[in-house]
């Protein structure tokens, strides 16, 4: 298994020195209309690093998460990737960017969503393949050889030539892994990538996204999955109502957690999963 | 009594005046398409005046008669500069009367693309441009095809309606000959059969065409064909 | 562009648009008694019924109106039945609505549950009150916005009587505009009536619409 490309050294801004984080959040909050959805968020993804976002639903996890990639805007606070601001020129005017440099900076965060969101009238082959093409300017015959190479990696090979709908969900949600590492991201975002999944298919795409943070890939991860937030976290963050309750390893934020709140989700959790 | 032996002695003025028909509807379902297809887009674009004027269109399109409007282009034309021969004036009117529904079908077809498939798209970096070809089209002409097929055949209908400003599309060509052979009737019921048959061929060909581009939408559930063609009026 | 031309002309649009607002009601109707007798006779008349009335809502929803029109006019004397214009133009438009009108119905009953009818069976209803009571009502209920949509398009169908002769809203725009050589001001005023009635029509019917959804 090749590792995901950590070749193209990003840019750096030069007084950032050299330990800019893939993803530094500062002051970060976002309202719909007198609703306060994100509220003063810090949050530091350091690269190779893979964070886990829990919280009860809408707490504003998964807000937080397309943030980052500017699907969704935030309004105050920064968000950076590289050291470079998500959504805004970076000076005093804080103009909008436009959409042309929005995908300079998309290009280089993947994300996977929990509706798997492939293109249907595309085989498995060709949804990987396509922003090859379109994003990268590769040539057909090269991006599908790419293609095939990434189908492998997340072992769906012999799907190439399937329509999504004739694939189940796991796999579908393989193809969409490979839709975004055939890109080589420097850093993945994975939105409840498991939710929409019959029990049985978790495991095949939570050991695919294992064996990228194996490999070295930085991942922020909005779950449900404790147990993945647990082995595979280097670092958890609780959301509840819009803010970070309750930060650090795994073992800090399951075992040494004191915020009520927390042990509450817990609790809840654990009575639902067990028998 | 019936005489359909003249069917056969004005065979080349019908098979002309067909050439004019399929002329008329072809390039009226162009216009129409690629019209519709513009006017859907800068619907989306956010500035309000241009949206009123563009459902302005719309709304006058659909709420006067093809016929009127026909009149306003052929005979009012020359009024405001616009001098017209019957058969572009027939194919124009064609396809600005179309363009308006096709418009609305698209509108829907447009909003009916799942804003994940966009988001997916988005996300990896791909332009505008290249998500409204690669994703946002491709996806619309499957929601779409039955309604477009249906405008097709309605627009089929519509052309004999040409023959009112003296196209001389098939329509006409028949009243020529009726009016010439006193065998008004018989020319008539002719007609009728001949374009009753042509509708049902393009409604099927539609409901063919609709089959192949949804194809790869089926997965184990057989998903019937969703088209009713011809059902629905403009 | 002179507005004096179309404020002369005004009077008689409007009265040729009493024409066709009538003409298009008196369509409706019929095509509503021939749409509901040929939806209740393909539902419980036999295959045979099923049948004709396949073959007459295919045959009248496939033909240009245009033709159907002329084929009535030319058709009613050849069979002995010498009629005006404007009959032959109520019943085209009529014998058109109704191929459309029976599928709407068609559809309304097929919304309409099937356990009804059979509690009504149960109950010991005749047929013919099962129609009557349970499903005509309701199947009426459902399609009414279709309908006022169907008064709409007949509306706009009823410009090609024109062309035998009947003095309706399109017809006299002609008239008029061949006398006075200004056919872009009398078909835009035309147009703008057509537009006003389908649109006073389009607001009754979502006005009927909410009074049912309350109801």
């Amino acid at each position: 298994m090749t590792a995901v490309s950590q070749t193209a050294t990003p840019p750096r801004p030069a007084s950032a020195g050299d330990a800019v984080p893939m993803v530094s959040i500062r002051g970060v909050g976002k309202s719909f209309g007198t609703n306060e959805v994100l509220r003063d968020i810090d949050l530091t993804v350091d690269r190779s690093e893979v964070v886990c976002l829990i919280g009860p639903s809408g707490s504003g996890k998964s807000t937080l998460l397309r943030c980052i990639n500017f699907l969704e805007v935030y309004d105050r606070g920064e968000i950076r990737i590289e050291g470079k601001l998500v959504g805004y020129t970076d000076d005093a005017q804080r103009r909008r960017l436009s959409n042309r440099d929005l995908r300079d900076l998309r290009r280089n965060v993947g994300m996977v969503f929990q509706q798997f969101n492939l293109w249907p009238h595309m085989t498995a082959l060709e949804n990987v393949a396509e922003a090859l093409v379109q994003v990268r300017g590769m040539d057909k015959a090269a991006a599908s050889a790419h293609a095939g190479r990434m189908l492998d990696r997340v072992g769906l090979a012999a799907k190439a030539d399937s329509y999504p709908a004739r694939l189940s969900g796991g796999q579908q949600q393989r193809v969409a892994i490979a839709r975004v590492i055939a890109m080589e991201p420097h850093l993945m975002l994975f939105d409840e990538p498991t939710s929409a999944l019959d029990p049985e298919l978790v495991g095949e795409v939570l050991q695919v996204m294992r064996d990228l943070a194996a490999d070295g890939m930085t991942m922020v991860v909005v779950t449900h999955e404790m147990g993945f937030a647990a082995n595979v976290a280097d670092k958890v963050a609780f959301l509840d109502r819009g803010r970070i309750a309750a930060f650090g390893t795994p073992r800090e934020v399951f075992h040494e957690a004191t915020e009520p709140r927390v042990q509450q989700f817990l609790q809840t959790y654990h009575e639902r999963n067990s028998f | 009594m019936l005489d359909f032996a003249l069917f056969v002695q004005y065979g080349p003025a019908l098979l002309r005046g067909f050439g004019v028909t399929i002329l008329c509807w072809g390039a009226g379902c162009l216009i129409g398409m690629a019209l519709g297809f513009v006017l859907m887009l800068l619907r989306q674009v956010p500035v309000k005046p241009l949206r009123w004027i563009i459902r302005a269109y719309i709304e006058v399109i659909r709420g006067t008669p093809f016929l009127i409007q026909l009149f306003l282009l052929y005979s009012g034309g020359p009024s405001f500069g616009l001098r017209l021969e019957a058969t572009t004036a027939g194919i124009l009117g064609l396809g600005l009367y179309g363009s308006a529904y096709f418009a609305e079908i698209f509108r829907a077809g447009y909003q009916a693309v799942p804003k994940g498939q966009v988001e997916a798209a988005l996300s990896l970096g791909m332009s505008y441009g290249a998500i409204l070809r690669r994703v946002i089209v491709p996806a619309m002409l499957v929601s779409t095809i039955p309604a477009i097929v249906n405008m097709m055949a309605i627009l089929t209908k519509e052309t004999v309606v040409l023959s009112i400003i003296t196209v001389p599309e098939l329509m006409y060509e028949m009243q020529t000959m009726a009016a010439e052979t006193f065998a008004t009737f018989e020319t008539i019921l002719g007609m009728a059969l001949f374009y009753w048959l042509l509708v049902e061929v393009v409604s099927r060909l539609g409901r063919r065409l609709e089959a192949r581009v949804t194809r790869f939408l089926t997965h184990a559930s057989p998903q019937g064909s969703s088209t009713e063609t011809a059902t629905a009026r403009a | 562009m002179k507005f004096s031309v179309i404020i002369d002309a005004l009077p008689y649009l409007l009265g040729a648009a009493v024409t066709t607002i009538w003409v298009s009601l008196l369509g409706v109707l019929l095509g509503q008694v021939i749409g509901v007798a040929v939806c209740v006779a393909r539902q419980s008349g036999g295959r045979a019924a099923d049948i004709a009335g396949g073959v007459y809502v295919s045959f009248f929803r496939g033909v240009p109106l245009l033709i159907q029109l002329l084929l009535i006019y030319y058709m009613l004397p050849l069979i002995g039945i010498d009629v005006p214009p404007l009959v032959a133009s109520i019943a085209a438009l009529g014998l058109a609505s109704g191929a459309y009108v029976s599928e709407i119905y068609r559809g309304a009953l097929n919304a309409v549950p099937h356990g009804q009818s059979e509690a009504a069976l149960a109950l010991g209803f005749p047929g013919r009150s099962i129609w009557a009571r349970i499903l005509l009502p309701q199947a009426f209920r459902i399609s009414v916005p279709a309908l006022v949509n169907e008064l709409i398009l007949l509306l706009k169908a009823s410009s090609l009587i024109s062309v035998v002769g009947v003095a309706e809203l399109t017809r006299t725009s002609q008239t008029i505009s061949a006398s006075n050589f200004r056919p872009l001001e009398i078909y835009l005023a035309a147009g703008l009536i057509y537009l006003a009635i389908n649109g006073a029509l389009a607001l009754f019917g979502t006005l009927v619409e909410r009074r049912l959804q309350q109801a």
